[in-house]
Order: structure tokens, then sequence, then C-alpha cells
């Protein structure tokens, strides 16, 4: 029988934590979310030595306090899982930051092994870590690895396997703060092991008494259950105040301090600085893209590059499985002949259509999507250019990092909604997913340079593009005056350039894509079968009659043009070709081209997006996003159509 | 060499107690400076704590960005940036430097 592990990776944000992770586990891997959580959350499967590892990846994160969900989400499955071991991820160029998340896991009594990564990076910066006397230390073992190689992954597992089989025993450094607020500590701690002997079953009594007087609220919470609680929570309250007066700082950057303090005292004793350090090609790159000036013209060339790769390469390989399919769907419909046309069509067009449309139309953008997307992600440019977006964002009540899934969102608004979670906050991500949400993407490209751009000029379709983003710009600051909260501030790491690795770009493209179709397949399918059977049952004309005054009265679009504006929600591009099969195009008036793809442009993304916001947001604010997308786009639809006959007479 | 250290440790001690606050935004590319205090909500001082900017650590100011952007730091061996608003709040007693620094 083989015995089983449980290893969670931990660590700060870029330090090739996902990387030790990919390593760890190839392909073998599930990305999914947290229960109840909008955190991702990696986890993977090996064998080593006899033995079955299952590897969880904890998000990167810089502390284990309450700033984020994604710092209570990793430290409650430390503390209250207790997974066998713990790898402490670290930089080994960053040390002493890293240390102090180190600290914090030896705070909690957690069985540590550290990785200490990238030491080939650290090396070139001249900087060489004296692991053994770091093991000796912080009490735990200290393998060196460089995770992009593989290098030292081999030691890792083994050293895992032995501390977890008690062969190798771990004697972890005790962390003592300086007199004052150790005195503070140890007092607290006292009381909270005779008041809530339970709750230190989960958690280490020290622990909870410092983050009492962080005056951490998760840990403030969890004490009202106990008999006793309230009481230890006011005493603490009191020693937290005391703590202030001594110091005059607020309580939480105390104990920060006296952290950092020990972290910098530890990374000094262990750090040989062999070559003073000077500017490398890294820094120049660093220097360059982050310029004042010509930061902003690289900015642009890069992301006309990527949607030139993902538009170009996509529609090649669009082209090149539609040809593929046209052939599959005739062979199924001549397999199917024995079945009512009913039931086929359901078949053919239902299900059999949904599949092909999502592989044929939203794969192939996907997916050099995605793969350009690790590659800057792994480079390090997109912390450049969320720099660069910074004081822009700021006037939507954003910040620079926002930038980020809005360029996604001009691909596809599901992984940009996806993406909104680099946000730190509940608020941030809200808001930014529903501007997103107003980018059109790739699929509504097509609408607008296939219908306005071919038939009533490009300078037309530019002008919608550059209308949407002032609607971007506006609806932005209104939500973000609307919704309640504070917004928060750009702190950011910039972590150097580094050369991407082929095998982390193929495996986060790989991933990302499987996460792509789990969500949106299902979705495309049963929106698929939903209008293919509305359509053969006729139900289709009712919506359509009922819509006419909509279409017709208010839109100034022909009658015809409401069932792609419905079919539209399964894909936008969709909504065109059902278009020019109803009626030709050249029939329609420059203006109500305009206002088609106006309306095709704004109102909800599609099917899959709601699935996506749904995910991440739960269904009220899903819909409270769809339902504004639609009604935006049907106001403005028939405003635009109004407005512009004004100056355009209807030929 | 050891001399040359003193001397610099000696000046800087005179810059930090003489040198008046400013703020992080107000420091010239290049320049350092020590932190003596962020202000603003519980939360933003506890975040920058967490980031590693506490009371008496010393930071440079690598960068700054165009049209009010954000300004890029280094502190304890890493390069943050934060946006105008917050590095606003943080309070730095400036260091004065070799000139060649």
């Amino acid at each position: 029988m083989t015995k089983q592990l449980r290893v969670a990776l931990a660590g700060n944000a870029n330090v090739g934590k996902s990387a030790i992770f990919n390593q760890l586990t190839g392909l073998n891997q599930v990305v999914g979310n947290w229960p109840g959580k909008t955190v991702e959350r990696a986890e993977g499967t090996l064998h080593f030595k006899g033995y079955t590892i299952r590897v969880i990846d904890l998000p990167g994160i810089y502390s284990l306090s309450t700033f984020s969900i994604e710092e209570i989400v990793s430290r409650d499955y430390i503390a209250v899982e207790k997974p066998d071991i713990i790898v402490n991820v670290v930089d080994a160029s960053a040390l002493e930051r890293n240390l102090y998340f180190t600290l914090q896991l030896l705070e909690l009594e957690a069985p540590i092994v550290m990785a200490l990564n990238q030491v080939d990076f650290a090396a070139k910066k001249g900087i060489r870590i004296n692991t053994e006397k770091l093991s000796e230390i912080l009490g735990i073992p200290v393998v060196p690895t460089v995770a992009i190689t593989g290098s030292g992954i081999n030691e890792l597992l083994t050293t895992v396997i032995e501390v977890a089989s008690g062969e190798r025993k771990l004697k972890p450094l005790k962390v003592r703060f300086g007199a004052e607020v150790e005195k503070i500590v140890q007092e607290l701690q006292r009381i909270v092991e005779r008041t809530l002997p339970q709750l230190c079953e989960v958690y280490p009594a020290r622990w909870i008494a410092t983050k009492l007087l962080e005056r951490d609220s998760d840990v403030a919470g969890k004490l009202k259950n106990y008999e006793g609680g309230a009481e230890v929570l006011e005493y603490a309250e009191k020693l937290a105040a005391e703590l202030e007066k001594l110091h005059g700082e607020p309580s939480p950057v105390i104990l920060a301090s006296e952290r950092y303090s020990i972290a910098s005292k530890m990374a000094k004793e262990v750090t040989v600085v062999e070559a003073p350090p000077r500017i490398s090609l890294e820094q120049k790159l660093d220097a360059i893209t982050t310029h004042k000036i010509l930061g902003y013209p690289i900015l642009v060339g890069v992301v006309l590059v990527m949607f030139s790769l993902i538009f170009i390469g996509g529609s090649l390989f669009s082209g090149f499985l539609e040809s593929l399919f046209s052939g599959t769907t005739l062979y199924i419909e001549g397999v199917l002949a024995f079945l009512p046309q009913a039931a086929r069509s359901l078949i053919t067009n239902g299900v059999f259509g949904g599949v092909v449309a999502g592989v044929t139309i939203a794969l192939p953008y996907i997916v050099p999507f995605y793969i350009i997307l690790a590659l800057l992600e792994d480079s390090g440019y997109l912390p450049r250019a969320a720099f660069l977006m910074d004081n822009l964002m700021h006037k939507i009540g954003l910040h620079g990092k926002a930038f980020i899934p809005l360029v996604l969102g001009y691909g596809c608004s599901v992984p940009a909604c996806i993406g909104c979670r680099i946000m730190e906050t509940q608020r941030e991500r809200l808001l930014a997913a529903f501007v997103v949400t107003l980018v059109p993407c790739a699929a509504r490209t097509v609408v607008i340079l296939g219908l306005v751009g071919r038939f009533v000029g490009l300078h037309a379709a530019l002008a919608l593009y550059v209308f949407d983003l002032i609607l971007i710009f506006i609806l932005g600051r209104i939500a973000f005056k609307v919704l309640p909260g504070e917004p928060v501030g750009l702190i950011m790491e910039m972590p150097p350039y580094k050369r991407p690795s082929l095998k982390s770009v193929l495996t986060k493209t790989w991933s990302r894509t499987k996460d792509f179709v789990y969500i949106a397949f299902p979705i495309i399918v049963a929106g698929s079968l939903t209008i293919t059977a509305l359509n053969l049952t006729g139900f289709i004309n009712y919506i359509t009659a009922g819509a006419k005054p909509l279409i017709s009265g208010w839109l100034g679009l022909p009658v015809e043009a409401g069932i792609p504006l419905i079919f539209g929600v399964l894909r936008k591009e969709l909504a065109l070709i059902l278009l020019s099969q109803l009626i030709p195009l050249e029939s329609l008036s420059a203006i109500q081209m305009i206002v088609f793809a106006l309306v095709i442009m704004i109102y909800i993304p599609c099917i899959a997006t709601i699935a996506a916001l749904i995910r991440e947001f739960g269904w009220r604010k899903a819909l409270a996003i769809t339902f504004t997308d639609i009604t935006l786009a049907l106001l403005l639809g028939g405003i635009a159509y109004r407005f512009l006959l004004l100056f355009m007479p209807l030929s | 060499m050891m001399f040359r250290n003193r001397k610099n440790a000696q000046r800087q001690n005179t810059a930090r107690n003489e040198g008046e606050l400013h703020a992080l935004t107000d420091m010239a590319e290049g320049e350092k400076g020590v932190i003596v205090k962020a202000l603003g909500g519980f939360g933003l001082v506890r975040r920058l704590a967490d980031m590693g900017l506490t009371p008496g650590v010393e930071v440079k100011l690598l960068r700054k960005g165009s049209f009010g952007g954000p300004v890029e730091i280094e502190v304890r061996g890493v390069t943050l940036a934060l946006g105008r608003g917050v590095a606003s709040r943080v309070l730095v007693k400036p260091v004065k430097d070799e000139p060649h620094d």
C-alpha cells in the first residue's frame, strides 16, 4: 500500500512557486476554486519513493494577515487542514522580504521545508546564500532549487519525505520579539491558553495572542463563539493600546517591524554579496519599459503585436477548423437520417453546432491569446504595463493592475472576467469585471469590422471603438461612485525581468484552456440547444414579434435583425452570419449597420461570459451586470439611431 | 576604506537628525530616505508594513511615473510600485549620500 502525503506550497508572489508546482505535478493538476471562494486552487498528485503526494499550491501572498481573501484562505488551510508538510518557496534574491513570510509560517507552528528558489538568479546578482547556516538558524531543512530547470526538485521531495516520515526531525525556530513586545505577547498568550483551550487546539495560543494584538478582525470574529472570548478580546484591546502608546505606531506596524528586524538580521547573517551589483540587462530593460515617455509607445507596440498575432493566428486556425467541421456536420446529418427532422436538427444544430462554435471560434483565438499572456506574465512585462497605466485607471476608480484584465477583454471576455482576480478587493474585482464586459472582444470585433468596417468604412468602425472607450470611462466613473467602499491604491511588486520558460508557458496555456472549456462549453451547448428548440417550436417568432416595436420602432432596424440579436447571446459573430442569411447585408443603411454593431458591442458579452460572471460574483451580481449592459445597449442604440438620422439621411 | 565608511555613516546620521519630513513623492529620482511614518487607514498602513515599508527602513526612489503615475522604489532588496496617492502618504527623512552613489 502506498503512503499518502499532503504537501502545501506557500510563499510570496513571483518567487517561482507555480514553477515548482509544475515541476512537481506536471500536467497532472486540477485548477479550481477554494470552496465558496473565488480564489484559485491548484492541486496535483505525484508518486515518489512509494508515496502518493498530493500537492496544493496556495496563493502567492506576502503576509498571513487579512488583507486579501487569499491570505485568509492560506492561513486557514495551514492551521485547520494541517497539511503534512508546508514547502515554503523562497526567492533567494529577495531573502529578507521572503523570510518575513517564513517567520509567520513558523508562528503558525507549521512543519516547514524551505525551497530556496532562483539561486541561479541570485548568483547572477552576486548574492550567495549559506543554506546550511540558514537551515541551522531556522531549524528546518533548506533545499536550493532552480524551478525553471528542475534542479533541486528531487532533493526537495526526498527532504519532504524524510521529514514527513520522522526520519529527519525539525527544530523550528521559536520566533521571539523584542523585550517590550514579547512581554505583552506572552502575557496575552497565557490568558488565551487559559480561557480558550478549544481554540488553542486549532491555532497555536501564541499565534492567537499575536493576531489579537494586531487587531486581526478574522481571529477576533472567531473568539466571539467561545465563552470568555469577549473578555479576552477586551483585554487584548487594552494591551494593544498600551503597545501603541509605547511605540507610537499602530500595533500591526509594530509587529511587522519586529518580524522584519528578525528577518533582516537573519538575511544579513546568511548572505554573502560576492560582486557589487552592477547595472544588468534586466535593469536597463526595466528602465526603458517604465520610461516616462518611451514606455508608452512600447506599451502600444506590445499590445498591437499581441493582437495582430492573435487575430492573424486565430483566423487562420479558425478557418482551418471550420472547413474540417463542415464535412463532419454533413456526415452526422447523414448518420442521423433515420431520426425525425426536429430531433435531427436538435442534435446537429443544437448540440453539435454548439460544440463546433466553441471549437472553431473560441479556441483558435483563446489558445494563442493564452500563450501570449503567459509570455507577458512570465517575462515580467505585465507589472510594467500596470505601472504605466495606473494614473489613467485611477480615473475610473481602479488602479494600474486593472489594465491587465481590460486588455484581456479585447481578446475574450471570459478570461478577462477571471483575470479580474488580480485586483485585491471584491469591490475592485466587480468594478473591473463590469468595465471588462463593455470591452469589445474578438467576436464583437468581427461584427464591427465585418459590417461597419466593410460597408460603411474604417473611420466609422474606429469611431465605434473610440465611442466605446469614452463609454467605458464614463460608466467606470459612475460605477466607481455608486459602488460602496474605498478605492485601493496601487501597491505592487515589480519583479525583475526574466526569460520565460517554454514549459511554464505551455503548462499555463494548457490549464487555462482546460478551465475555459469547462466553463464555456457546457453553457454554449445548452444555449445553442435552447435556441434551436425555440426555433423549431416556432416560439422564436413570438419573441421576435414581441420585440418588433423595440427592434424596428426604437432601434430602426429591420424586423429580421431581432433574431440575430437573440442568437448573438451564444456567440457574437454568429449574429452577423445569421443576419446575412436573413437579409442581404447591403440592403441595410449605414445608420442601421452602425446601430446594429453598436448594440452588439454593448449588450451582454455572451452566455459564456455570463457563466464566468456567475462563477466569480454569484447570480445576483452577474444578472445585474447583464441587465445593465442590455438596457444600456438598447438605450444607446435608439439614441444613436435618432442622432445619426440628423446627419445622415436614410438611404 | 574603513575611514570612508565611517565618515559616510556619520554623515547619514546627521542627515537623519536634521532632515525634515518629506512625502515619498517629493523625493528626487535616485534619492534615498528613511521611512518615518505612513499616514492613512489601518488597512493601508498594515499593507505597507507587510510589504516591508516599516518605520526606520531605508528606501530609494528609483523612478516617478509620468502624468502623476506611480513611483517605483527599492526597499529591502525588492522593487515596488506605489500609486501616487499611496506614496504621498508615506513620510520619509531624506538621507544624504555620497554624490557618486
